[in-house]
């Protein structure tokens, strides 16, 4: 550290370069594209879905793999605009969208437990777990992505962009493996979709805050 | 400010483009900004180290500042992390003196809290917690007396304490 202020602010400025400002959408795009280049890597690698093949879309299914494509493009939104800091601004929108999202396992825990009601429980089937790992796995593309943006810039708050950083991750690594999953029930979607989302930024909050420090 | 925000933003609009006299002046109207901002929250003797490494961040994280919003804004939010990093630092060091304590039964901790501005944050405290840092950080009473004026074991106002400080800190994180 030079002595006094004075030395270090003329430092400063003799080390001035010119600087291209961080533009919120360089960073929403960078992300859109680590997503597609994770669902077109797990539609090549293991194809589509029948139906998807067959041009004639379960709507469940489609449903909700576009819950998770918005939820993973409004956590990119406000993870790129993260990058430059601001006092007084709110970011908020992907909350309502995670909210949104949030139904999913929430209706799905509400069919497993009327059924459990009912005297008619149906086993949780444990090949979820493959969704999972593949969803957490084309997630890092994502996670990768956003932590090198953030990197660049200055984000303030980095317990709430680690967070963002796996929710939207996550949301974008199991939208890739919407494609190719066979399961259309709103149990296995709710259940292993949701979770992958979940435990992605459960991940995010714990791993990138340390990475992004500044 | 010295200068207005809208001159601050034109001036760090320039700065991005490489203008070193825009910049010189923008560093110095930020440092007047800045020393303003942590005296009221830090020790003096700590003031220049934290306007000095906030000024580095404004150096290093240039390319952040969006040129179509305002610059105080940017620059506010600059310097909160930067105090909230120091906050992290100087409590990490508290809480390891603070636990080689809960074992040594030493007194003698240094004060932390005089280090942070503590008359708005004391509210959000209970009671009991703020009798705890008031008497041993503050006033400097030892553990025992703290104690002994209280009427809190010994092991309570110790537990109080650190209670209390990660509390702190946590509300100046939120703030």
């Amino acid at each position: 550290m030079p002595d006094t202020t004075e030395n270090l602010i003329a430092g400063l400025v003799a080390d001035l370069k010119p600087v291209a400002s961080l533009r919120k959408r360089t960073g929403m795009t960078l992300a859109v594209i680590a997503l597609c280049a994770g669902a077109l890597g797990m539609a090549g690698l293991f194809g589509l879905r029948p139906d998807l093949q067959a041009r004639q879309p379960d709507p469940i299914a489609l449903i909700c793999a576009g819950l998770f494509l918005v939820l993973a493009l409004a956590s990119f939104w406000a993870v790129a605009d993260m990058a430059r800091p601001y006092v007084g601004v709110r970011r908020e929108g992907w909350g309502w969208t995670a909210l949104m999202a949030g139904v999913l396992p929430v209706a799905a825990l509400v069919v497993m437990g009327m059924d459990w009601l009912r005297g008619e429980p149906m086993p949780l089937e444990l090949d979820g777990g493959t969704c999972l790992r593949f969803g957490l796995g084309w997630g890092l593309l994502s996670a990768g992505v956003q932590v090198w943006w953030l990197r660049r810039g200055a984000p303030s708050r980095p317990a709430r962009a680690g967070l963002l950083v796996g929710v939207g991750a996550g949301a974008a690594g199991i939208f890739a493996v919407s494609l190719y999953c066979p399961h259309s029930d709103l149990v296995h979607i709710g259940v292993w979709h949701g979770l992958t989302v979940i435990v992605a930024g459960l991940l995010g909050r714990i791993a990138v805050p340390r990475l992004i420090a500044w | 400010m010295v200068a207005d925000d809208a001159t601050l933003t034109r001036l760090a609009g320039l700065s991005q483009q490489g203008d070193k006299a825009a910049y010189a002046a923008l560093l110095g109207a930020a440092r007047q900004w800045l020393v303003r901002y942590y005296r009221r929250r830090v020790l003096p003797s700590q003031l220049d180290d934290l306007v000095q490494e906030s000024l580095l961040s404004v150096h290093r994280k240039l390319a952040s500042y969006d040129p179509a919003r305002s610059f105080a804004p940017w620059l506010a939010a600059i310097a909160r992390y930067r105090f909230i990093d120091h906050l992290r630092l100087v409590y990490r060091r508290a809480e390891d003196e603070l636990n080689t304590d809960l074992y040594a039964e030493d007194p003698d901790e240094p004060a932390i809290i005089a280090r942070i501005s503590l008359e708005r944050l004391f509210e959000a405290l209970p009671a009991a917690q703020q009798r705890a840092i008031e008497l041993v950080k503050i006033s400097g009473l030892s553990i025992s007396e703290a104690s002994a004026t209280t009427g809190q074991s010994e092991s309570l106002i110790k537990v109080n304490i650190h209670r209390g400080i990660k509390r702190l800190a946590a509300l100046v994180e939120r703030g």
